[in-house]
């Protein structure tokens, strides 16, 4: 029974939980409907009143400052007099802005770092990735001044929008999370950055690999090879050198014209605010999480960039949870000339000494000027910078699986690139698994040329189609575990015989093929790491004798001829060279069969065999016996052939064998092809998403499935106790052959069974009332003894004593419960006894007829 | 013998009765067409000579190739005449007469071994098959079960039939055989079960362990014999054997009488430790300079190979890419020259085509003359700076002879100065009682003791010279076997690619020939 009720108060509880989430889904709907509005038009942002948001539910920590926060922020303004008056020419740092509450908060204070429960997020480029794909950007109020308030990162990720700091400090708080030596920046950035303008860059998706110099090793040997004397003049050469140069300069020269011109139109306007556009981004220092070197992130598009990166053009000031620096270095140059060491205090101005971070590399120019420091500083600010920064003020950020998986609020993300567009999906999102497609376009906006499509979770493992509208070409890729091992499929159209190229997996392949090319009249087959060495198959048809055809038959299933097969093998070194067959040609029409042989070690010619099978044909009926006409060789290394004509006709007894063989290989190559393309129709008219037994919202069903199960088996668990404990067995026992059981007996049995029952009942209540008055009995004693001494107890005895009585007083009411329950019980469960026994089939056939 | 064979005459192994076998093995379209042909014995793979009343085996030795011979059922009484059937993986000599195991020492690759049913009372003889795997000596006179043991050296051996020896009846036989040999898989055409395995071995383990043990240290012993041949071998390609260490210094010793009575004089052992000492330094300086030279000279050979043979395969390259070109050019040329319609037309093409056929012949042998003018350059270079590594070494092993020379001159000098002051000493009767008598032989009078010191002084300086001279003959000897083979090597591939452009160009125009006889002029 209490496992019953556990099991209700569980389910009242998740039903509370569905509620809370229903709720949080409406809202989520509403936000939907916003930032439908708002994805229209990226640029307009106002449509968000912040002021709107529901500060009620917060915790009080964002509501009012703790009194080491309050000394923070004294310090804070201190430190902003001091700065202030000794930088007057510099813009007011961003130290201390609002919160949500309206109440100020310290920068440092908001940095929560946290490290979530998601894989993804134990990378930096996770956690950016995931930044700038969950939140939506906002441009900041005024773009030459810092926010007037900055929100906590929960709130940030409840309405899944932000500014720029907002981005940066909760991407900061991730990656410190994770380990990271991460710092948010407040800084000044170019117009593209600010603004989330990537219409100037070339997307990621379309960027090719840089290719890596190969350096050939070229040992200098001494033992060269003289090349043979070149016997053409010198003088000419020159000639036709210069003339070359002059005609190349030429063209480069107005490649180069060219190419000014159409970076001229694509160069950004120039923009009025340059250098005063504010910017926060995310610095992470070289060292922790083994990082190599220091780099930016910028949290809107989520990629990193070089310290010295152009677009970065100052910073002001950094933070992390700890600290906060300001920036004492010039930056007339941008970020180039930069030096990240905050241990320089020079450099860095910080706000609070730090006590427990030494900098291992500078650690004694430091503690010197750390000295020094204290020699000329007054004692009230020395105490005032030794002030350990506060516990964050934020709350626990948590993101669910649900929003996790969501991403971008609902769960669709735009970003134009430079000719191109990439729109994100969240997985399941689409119902064909659509999550990413970028389409290239062939200038700034109008024609498409190529798109690309990313799927997911597909059951037919498809995990990317390119269509390129100029040639009307397909490329499918698959994940290994297609049916038949398919890699990758390009095509025009799915009509078979038409040209198309089938990529595989080989090693799943028993046949090792690769690859396979087709079109309407040859066939081309690759194949890779097989027992024979074959590596390559080329299959020409000839065109298909038309036929009368009837009605119903069926001509696609007739195979076109096949005119000619070749087949090309690697050396396979445990036989000799030339009898190692380098290709072989079976030309069908012709009945020849031609076989090369590997060339030997040194020699230039190969070895050829060439048979007509014509001549056997001829002697149909007779003997079917070689003639030396029927096989032409050319033996390398030998004038004559010496081999027999017997082996000759063994070979090409063997050869005709495998002939029929590759026939019937080829056919079924084709068959195989039409098959595939059945089933990608198939599977393309019908596309299902396969789902993660874990996934347990997608797997609805599964999980009621599960539960249903998971009751059942409680069930019978339950019954299997109330099973196992039978209640007649002693008294069976004691009888012995319960088949032969005269009347008389089975009403001993029921006798004995409740008189036994009886007596426990009465046994268990006589163990209550025992301890019951046991329990009377001390505190009787205690009571008497109490009184007895009432004068020179002390008080403790006493609050002692009281604790005491009131302890026993409970447990003699509960005893007292007790008791009387078992009394009220006692009754019923020996009636029910009875019944039960009545009703057990073993007795019953005995007692029910008198 | 049973009385039914009494009436047939037992037989040798003759030419007729092989032939007459060889030619019962194949009776398809096959064998008739090889028998046509007439058969060469050497393609014989196979070959049964059962129920033949065979007595003695011969005539088989032209059999090189064969694989498989059966020999059963006869009454052959000695293994014999099989010494040349050196692949042979099958021998079967069931039902046979034989008494003793022999004249299997050639076959090293045989696999699977019949001896069944004959009169043989010990095995023996078989070392020389590493490779046996199936071994069956049932119902043969073997009697003691310790024979089993001499089985252990076969590692590969699996399946073994002993069956109707009159060892298996003792009890102990399938126990004892099983644990002698672990490997066993069938034993008697029965399967080996694990638990019968595990408890045969721990049965026999106290007489088993032993010879493990046994085994295991000629293996050992083997393997350390091998490893010091490997390394003398080394040091010998190095010309420097036996120089690392007094062996030149006992082997000056070795043979001089005189030396040993001169050790009596005073002071003598004094001059003689230093003197040993820095030769041994000195052989020792030898011995190293010797491998870093070895090294050197392998280095530069290993260089010269592996130019000659870049140079060569890019060569081969190149013919290849000539030869495809000129075939991709003619693919259709005969079949056209076949199928056109009118003579002259026909007859154009095939000049044109023989043209080609020449023209494609000088290319080839253009080529091949600038790789052979090349590669002859290239080996003067490798011949001359082989030369000039010999030289230098030669020189420094004759500076550090020099040294030993010197040394023992030193010494000489030093021995001859005791020996006359003991001589000095021993006219003046000053000289300690001690010695030997045919030590004071020596000091009789002066030119004794100087003509014992000479001899001794000369047998040392004459085992310096001919250990220089070995060590000079030997690297001039490898000098010129060195290039002499790089010489020959390019001499023969310079024949081999002329022959074969001659042969190939033959061929394309015996080819063009037999179509021109195929289509007569009008």
């Amino acid at each position: 029974m209490e496992v019953l009720k556990e099991n209700e108060e569980e389910e009242q509880r998740e039903e509370e939980e569905l509620k809370a989430l229903e709720i949080s889904d409406k809202q989520h709907d509403m936000e939907r409907k916003l930032s439908v509005d708002q994805a229209c038009t990226p640029n307009d942002v106002l449509d968000f009143d912040w002021s709107s948001i529901d500060t009620s539910q917060l915790p009080s920590s964002y509501k009012t400052n703790s009194p080491k926060e309050k000394k923070l922020l004294r310090i804070a303004d201190n430190f902003l007099q001091q700065y202030a008056h000794l930088c007057p020419d510099r813009k007011p740092l961003l130290l201390h802005p609002v919160n949500e509450c309206g109440v100020e908060k310290f920068v440092s204070t908001t940095v929560r770092p946290t490290l979530l429960p998601y894989t993804e997020l134990y990378d930096w480029e996770g956690c950016a990735s995931f930044v700038s794909d969950y939140l939506t950007m906002e441009p900041l109020k005024s773009p030459i001044a810092p926010p007037s308030s900055l929100y906590s990162p929960t709130t940030i990720l409840k309405y899944q929008r932000g500014n720029c700091f907002d981005f940066s400090v909760l991407l900061c708080s991730m990656l410190i999370g994770a380990g990271y030596d991460a710092y948010c920046v407040n800084g000044y950035a170019t117009h593209n950055i600010c603004t989330m303008d990537q219409t100037l860059e070339v997307c990621p998706l379309l960027r090719k690999p840089q290719e890596v110099p190969k350096e050939g090793e070229k040992k200098s040997s001494k033992y060269r090879v003289k090349p043979p004397p070149n016997l053409q003049s010198k003088f000419e050469l020159q000639q036709e050198a210069k003339k070359e140069a002059e005609t190349e300069a030429a063209g480069e020269k107005k490649e180069r014209k060219e190419e000014e011109k159409a970076t001229e139109t694509e160069k950004p306007k120039c923009d009025p605010l340059y250098g005063l556009r504010v910017h926060a981004w995310v610095l992470v220092l070289s060292g922790k999480r083994e990082v190599p070197e220091t780099f930016f992130i910028n949290p809107f598009t989520g990629n990193s960039h070089s310290t010295t990166d152009k677009q970065f053009l100052g910073i002001e000031s950094i933070w992390n949870h700890r600290n906060y620096w300001v920036n004492m270095q010039d930056c007339w140059n941008g970020c180039k000339d930069l030096i990240f060491d905050l241990g320089d205090s020079v450099r860095w101005e910080f706000m609070l000494l730090e006590t427990d971070e030494p900098h291992l590399l500078l650690q004694d120019v430091e503690e010197k000027k750390l000295f020094d420091r204290d020699m000329d500083n007054a004692e009230k600010e020395e105490e005032d910078r030794r002030f350990d920064m506060p516990p964050s003020w934020v709350a626990r950020i948590q993101i669910s699986p649900k929003e996790f998986q969501t991403r971008s609020p609902q769960g669709r993300k735009v970003i134009l690139y430079k000719k191109a567009r990439l729109e994100k999906w969240a997985p399941y999102l689409n119902r064909n698994g659509l999550v990413q497609r970028l389409s290239v376009y062939a200038d700034s906006h109008c024609k498409i040329v190529e798109v690309r499509e990313w799927f997911k979770n597909r059951e037919d493992k498809l995990e990317m189609r390119e269509v390129n509208r100029q040639t009307q070409l397909t490329t499918e890729h698959f994940h290994p575990g297609h049916l038949l091992g398919l890699k990758a499929h390009i095509y025009t159209s799915m009509e078979p015989e038409t040209e198309r190229t089938m990529e595989f997996y080989n090693k799943a392949r028993a046949d090792g093929l690769q690859k396979r090319v087709d079109n309407a009249s040859e066939m081309t087959e690759y194949f890779v790491g097989r027992d024979d060495f074959l590596y390559f198959r080329h299959v020409e048809f000839g065109k298909r004798v038309k036929k009368i055809h009837m009605a119903g038959t069926r001509t696609d299933i007739k195979p076109q001829p096949i005119v000619q097969i070749k087949e090309c093998f690697h050396r396979n070194l445990e036989k000799p060279a030339d009898e190692d067959v380098a290709e072989r040609i079976f030309l069908i029409t012709e009945e020849r069969i031609n076989l090369t042989y590997h060339l030997n070690d040194k020699y230039i010619t190969a070895s050829k065999k060439n048979f007509l099978k014509r001549a056997e044909r001829d002697r149909k009926g007779n003997e079917t016996i070689m003639t030396p006409e029927m096989c032409i060789t050319y033996q390398v290394g030998s004038s004559k052939t010496d081999k027999k004509l017997l082996h000759q006709y063994r070979l090409l007894q063997k050869l005709i064998e495998e002939e029929k063989q590759l026939k019937r290989e080829v056919w079924e190559s084709a068959t195989e092809v039409r098959e595939i393309l059945k089933i990608r129709e198939d599977e393309e008219a019908d596309i299902k998403l396969t789902f993660s037994i874990y996934d347990r919202e997608r797997h609805e069903k599964r999980r009621q499935e599960s539960e249903a199960m998971n009751n059942l088996m409680e069930d019978d668990l339950l019954g299997q106790e109330e099973q196992d404990l039978d209640y007649l067995a002693p008294f069976l026992i004691q009888i012995g052959n319960t088949e032969k059981m005269s009347k008389w007996q089975a009403s001993r049995i029921k006798d004995d069974c409740l008189t036994d029952f009886k007596h426990r009942l009465t046994h268990k209540a006589n163990i209550i009332q025992a301890r019951l008055e046991k329990e009377i009995e001390e505190l009787q004693k205690k009571d008497w003894c109490y009184h007895e001494n009432r004068n020179q107890l002390s008080m403790e005895d006493e609050a002692d004593f009281l604790t005491y009585c009131s302890e026993t007083m409970l447990r003699i009411r509960i005893l007292a419960l007790r008791l009387e329950r078992e009394k009220q019980m006692a009754p019923q469960k020996y009636l029910a006894l009875e019944e039960k026994l009545r009703k057990d089939p073993r007795l019953n056939v005995h007692l029910s007829h008198p | 013998m049973s009385q039914l064979y009494n009436t047939i005459e037992p037989n040798v192994i003759s030419e007729e009765m092989v032939q007459k076998a060889v030619e019962e093995q194949s009776q398809d379209d096959a064998g008739q067409l090889a028998k046509r042909e007439g058969i060469n014995f050497k393609d014989v793979t196979e070959l049964q000579l059962s129920f033949r009343n065979i007595l003695q085996i011969d005539n088989l030795w032209q059999f090189e190739n064969l694989t498989k011979l059966q020999l059963d059922n006869n009454i052959i009484e000695k293994i014999e005449a099989l010494e040349s059937l050196v692949h042979l993986l099958w021998l079967d000599l069931s039902f046979n007469n034989i008494e003793v195991i022999e004249g299997l020492d050639t076959l090293v690759k045989l696999q699977d071994l019949s001896l069944y049913n004959n009169r043989i009372s010990k095995i023996e003889h078989m070392d020389a098959l590493q490779d046996l795997q199936i071994f069956s000596i049932g119902k043969n006179n073997l009697a003691t079960l310790e024979d089993v043991i001499y089985l252990r050296r076969f590692k590969n051996l699996r399946t073994l039939n002993l069956k109707g020896n009159p060892l298996c009846d003792d009890e102990q036989y399938a126990p004892f055989t099983v644990a002698h040999l672990p490997e066993l898989v069938y034993l008697d055409f029965k399967l080996v079960s694990d638990t019968m395995r595990e408890a045969a071995i721990l049965k026999y383990q106290y007489s088993t362990e032993p010879l493990k043990q046994v085994e295991a240290q000629a293996l050992a012993q083997l393997e350390e014999k091998q490893a010091k041949q490997n390394e003398l071998e080394y040091h010998e390609t190095a010309f420097v054997e036996y120089l690392n260490g007094s062996f030149l210094f006992e082997s000056m010793y070795e043979e001089d009488a005189e030396a040993a009575r001169l050790a009596y004089l005073p002071g003598v052992d004094d001059l003689l430790q230093p003197y040993r000492k820095e030769f041994v330094s000195v052989c020792e300086n030898l011995f190293n300079y010797g491998l870093k030279q070895y090294e050197k000279r392998e280095a530069e050979v290993s260089d010269f190979y592996e130019s000659l043979h870049e140079a060569l395969t890019a060569n081969q390259e190149q013919g290849r890419k000539i030869i495809l070109e000129f075939e991709n050019r003619n693919k259709r040329t005969l079949d056209e020259i076949q199928n056109v319609s009118s003579y002259d037309i026909a007859e154009s093409k095939l000049a044109e085509y023989n043209e080609d056929i020449l023209q494609l012949s000088e290319t080839l042998m253009t080529l091949e003359m600038q790789t052979a003018d090349q590669l002859e350059e290239l080996i003067k270079d490798f011949e001359r700076n082989i030369a000039v590594l010999v030289s230098t070494f030669i020189e420094n092993v004759q500076g550090m002879m020099a040294q030993c020379r010197d040394l023992e001159n030193h010494h000489h000098e030093k021995l001859l100065e005791i020996s006359i002051n003991t001589l000095e000493k021993s006219v003046k009767n000053e000289l300690d009682k001690d010695l030997p008598d045919n030590v004071r032989m020596l000091f009789v009078d002066k030119n004794t003791i100087v003509n014992a010191v000479n001899a001794s002084h000369d047998i040392h300086l004459l085992k310096i010279d001919n250990r220089e001279g070995d060590i000079l003959s030997n690297a001039h000897r490898w000098q010129a076997s060195v290039t002499e083979k790089a010489l020959q090597n390019e001499i023969d591939r310079n024949r081999n690619r002329v022959k074969e452009i001659i042969q190939y160009i033959d061929h394309l125009q015996e080819e063009l020939e037999n179509t021109e006889t195929l289509k007569p002029p009008e």
